[in-house]
């Protein structure tokens, strides 16, 4: 479904990926770890085209992706909930969802999904005429989570949803991520969580400095000695 | 030898200054009065830079303060306006400084009622601010006061209207013709505009330069790093108004008459050009954009005039033989600066990115270089002598019922927390529950509506974050606040200006005190660093670290406040095991060896359980329980709302 062919990207004069190859497949969950500054953000961007490639390919159901702007990317059904609650702070928690199914026109689609969000972040449906800016950090990550999902992406790339929330709503994320997965949507997790994400994911790659340095099933990279000293934090 | 190379350019620039003049005479170009005026436009942005490029306040009308400058130059030193000083040999010196002066004066003035705004907003109060001066300076060359028949004031000609004032005193020093030559003026102009520089590169080099560049990175992040926004931008305005106060007195006295013609918004937007196109906060770029602007100005329109005439006349095309590009020059001014900000945003001379080039050999298969483990023998000499000061006895944070609401909705209610000297007070919840808010009333970004929060016995309640800061209280951010654009040393930096002196005199003057001072404000700033694992990268900008070393670089700038608390929001978000693990380490560390308190928002159980002395859990804003790890892990209130079942107690 979507496969990133050595892919060298910049940002500025910084290296930040250099010729990292991937591959996802339709229905899987598949987690990129790694190190802070490894490139794990860089390739989501990559993929969004929000950082363009200056070498290699990124190719989505058989169409080239880099060179192509962000919103058309978006509009072939690949969503994204960035890093550090990108949310329009000015607008209301119900605009900032309703913006995530900007390029939809599927009017009850589109109220069935916002809905279902409802249904997974309570708090948002409390906070729903309040400015995105005034919520707390965690409420904000529910809702570009939330803005994420609005747009029924084919392929969602989720960038740390654990992160800033309580403990209680960690399991839930995760519990949500399999959730919707199970429904159709192919999943791309960055996660600094290494355990969780491994848990819940098919596969996944190990990136240290801009590259991939090792690749397998989820479960396998569990019991890797690497994994299992470098980012799972065991003795 | 780059040393070398620059020694010989510095000789060739300065022998270039010192000759020009003459060569110009002996060629006859006639330059020198052009290159003069330019000089003072020059000094003009350089002031303005202060504002503009330094503390980032945008000022549309900076035009003013030259006007003020001129005219308080025309007032006290021509006879139009039946000065007392005027002819005294002594008076051009005497009142560039109270140019300066009153120039500075007005700037604080201008300066106060724009404190609270930023952005478009304080743009367009110094647009009104510029338009003002202008017109009142039109309107009080006649004025009569009266009142019920008697006349107070009676046509008292203030600043000589439209007319503007002429003749202005010239200065005066023995056997140098300031009547009859333009060199005198050009090396007038020269020492004064040298020593600005020099003054205005000891400033930004200075804890109040470092102060100004906070305030522009982050003017939340900066108050909360102990540093007066009020104070540092009052002094961006005063001493960037002073600077052109100087410009404006050499102006009038150089050009002899003063009309307030030459102070119209155009200046305001042509210096705002010289800035932006040599770019902003660079003291080489303003220079040269200045230059750039002056000669296009001065010398390139005019010549071109003539050469487009002449094509127009042997082409016979009347449209190019009658043209005056001079008419121009608003037209290319707009051009050029729609062309810089399209090309090189950071203008000609703007900082670089500097180059960080990713390792190309560590291409084998291993574990991650982690951050290095906090060691006890790596923490600052200087900070372990300061803890030695703090006593035990009263606790020492103490909030008592606090509360806030928010349109209605109560983030914070009535809410009491207790911090103990050497402790670490844990504080979890649900997302939304007022944790963050609960920290931003407690550092003053936020007042409370009810409640005590009493900080050594003091209250803390009314401070500005600054003040908060400065009684010892220190925070992180839970979604990273630094200065991007400042180095990792500078970030640091910051962190002690509410522990450095140095006052303007003292920057500029740098006395062995203020040298000192200096000197061991950075071998404290490089030893938090080191002590952090952060030593090899003092000189990349803060924006270029990775995040685990932002979330590290926070830490070492909230400890350089010298803080007795420090408030850390979700310290591990974003962090992988291993860097948590040193993180926790690390804050275990400043309590056990340095007496500190910490107070810790956090939602990594196995952290907060492990390090926290008490937990306190607050749930839509209001304190659900509180009590020892143990006892939290077990509260049936805690589960529901916030562990979950999934959460399961370490074996300890």
């Amino acid at each position: 479904m979507l496969e990133l062919a050595d892919v060298h990207a910049y940002y500025g004069n910084i290296r930040a990926l250099r010729g990292l190859s991937l591959t996802v497949e339709r229905g899987e969950i598949v987690t990129l770890i790694g190190a802070n500054g490894a490139g794990k953000t860089t390739t989501l961007r990559t993929i969004l085209g929000t950082v363009r490639a200056r070498r290699g390919s990124v190719t989505f159901d058989g169409r080239r992706l880099d060179g192509l702007a962000t919103d058309r990317i978006v509009r072939l059904g690949i969503a994204q909930s960035p890093e550090g609650r990108r949310i329009f702070p000015r607008m209301t928690v119900l605009e900032n969802l309703e913006l995530g199914a900007f390029a939809r026109v599927d009017r009850d689609g589109i109220a069935a999904d916002l809905e279902r969000v409802f249904g997974l972040f309570p708090r948002l449906r409390e906070r729903v005429a309040q400015k995105g800016g005034t919520l707390s950090g965690g409420e904000q990550q529910m809702l570009a989570i939330g803005r994420a999902l609005m747009a029924r992406p084919g392929l969602l790339l989720l960038d740390e949803p654990s992160m800033g929330l309580s403990p209680i709503l960690v399991e839930t994320i995760f519990r949500i991520v399999q959730d919707i997965n199970r429904q159709g949507t192919t999943i791309l997790l960055v996660e600094q969580n290494a355990r969780m994400a491994l848990q819940v994911a098919h596969r996944g790659y190990v990136l240290q400095t801009g590259r991939i340095v090792l690749q397998d099933a989820a479960a396998a990279l569990l019991r890797s000695d690497l994994v299992r000293k470098t980012y799972l934090g065991e003795k | 030898m780059t040393g070398a190379r620059h020694a010989a350019g510095i000789t060739a620039l300065v022998v270039g200054l010192l000759v020009y003049p003459f060569l110009d005479r002996a060629l006859g170009f006639q330059t020198v009065h052009a290159v003069s005026d330019g000089m003072i436009y020059v000094l003009l942005a350089l002031g303005l830079n202060i504002v503009v490029g330094y503390a980032g306040l945008l000022d549309l009308g900076y035009a003013a303060f030259f006007a003020i400058g001129a005219y308080a130059m025309g007032l006290l030193n021509s006879p139009v306006l039946g000065s007392p000083l005027y002819g005294h040999p002594w008076s051009f010196w005497l009142c560039i400084w109270i140019a300066a002066a009153v120039s500075a004066l007005l700037g604080v003035a201008i300066g106060a009622p724009t404190l609270r705004v930023r952005g478009d907003y304080l743009a367009i109060i110094t647009l009104g601010f510029g338009e003002i001066i202008p017109v009142a300076i039109r309107n009080l060359g006649d004025i009569t006061i009266d009142i019920g028949g008697w006349r107070l004031v009676d046509r008292l000609n203030l600043t000589g209207g439209e007319n503007g004032v002429n003749p202005v005193g010239r200065p005066y020093l023995p056997g140098v013709p300031f009547e009859t030559d333009p060199t005198p003026w050009y090396f007038l102009i020269l020492v004064v505009g040298l020593g600005s520089l020099w003054a205005m590169t000891r400033l930004r080099d200075s804890r109040l330069g470092r102060a100004w560049m906070a305030i522009r990175e982050d003017e939340t992040a900066a108050d909360c790093t102990g540093v007066n926004p009020v104070s540092t931008k009052l002094l961006a305005f005063a001493l960037g108004a002073s600077f052109s106060g100087f410009a404006g007195s050499i102006y009038a006295a150089k050009l002899q008459a003063i009309t307030p013609g030459a102070f119209e918004f155009q200046v305001s937007i042509m210096l705002l050009c010289m800035v932006v196109l040599g770019g902003a906060g660079s003291l080489r770029g303003v220079i040269l954009g200045g230059m750039l602007i002056t000669v296009f100005d001065r010398v390139v329109l005019s010549q071109s005039t003539f050469l487009v005439r002449a094509l127009g006349r042997a082409t016979g095309l009347p449209l190019l033989a009658t043209i005056d590009l001079t008419l121009w020059r608003w037209f290319f001014f707009g051009l050029g600066l729609v062309l810089v900000m399209l090309l090189r945003p950071q203008g000609l001379a703007g900082r670089r990115e500097r180059v960080l080039v990713v390792r190309d050999e560590d291409d084998t298969l291993a574990a991650e270089p982690v951050a290095p483990p906090a060691r006890t023998e790596a923490i600052p000499a200087w900070l372990r002598e300061r803890s030695a000061e703090a006593a035990a006895g009263t606790p020492l944070l103490e909030v008592r019922g606090l509360a806030r609401r928010f349109e209605g909705i109560v983030a914070v209610n009535e809410v009491d927390l207790l911090v103990p000297r050497a402790a670490i007070i844990g504080l979890i919840g649900p997302n939304g529950a007022g944790k963050t808010t609960f920290f931003n009333v407690v550092t003053g970004l936020i007042r409370p509506d009810g409640g005590s929060i009493t900080f050594e016995g003091a209250s803390l309640v009314g401070l500005r974050p600054n003040a908060i800061v400065a009684r010892g209280v220190a925070r992180t951010f839970q979604s990273i606040r630094l200065f991007p654009h400042m180095t990792v040393l500078e970030n640091v930096l910051v962190g002690e200006h509410c522990r450095l002196a140095a006052t303007v005199p003292g920057a500029v003057l740098r006395p062995p005190s203020v040298r000192a001072e200096e000197v061991r404000a950075r071998e404290r700033a490089r030893a938090l660093l080191a002590f952090v694992g952060l030593a090899d990268k003092d000189g990349d900008d803060a924006r270029n670290l990775p995040y685990g070393d932002q979330r590290r670089l926070e830490i070492a700038r909230a400890l350089a406040t010298e803080p007795k608390l420090l408030l850390l929001d979700e310290p591990t978000a974003g962090m992988n095991p291993n860097e948590t693990e040193r993180l926790t380490e690390l804050i275990g560390l400043l309590r056990r060896e340095l007496a500190l308190s910490v107070l810790l928002i956090e939602h990594d159980m196995e952290v907060v359980m492990r390090i926290s002395d008490r937990i306190t859990v607050l749930d839509y804003g209001t304190r659900i329980a509180e009590g020892t790890p143990a006892e939290i892990q077990r509260h049936p209130r805690v589960i529901e709302a916030y562990l979950g079942t999934g959460y399961e107690p370490a074996a300890r």
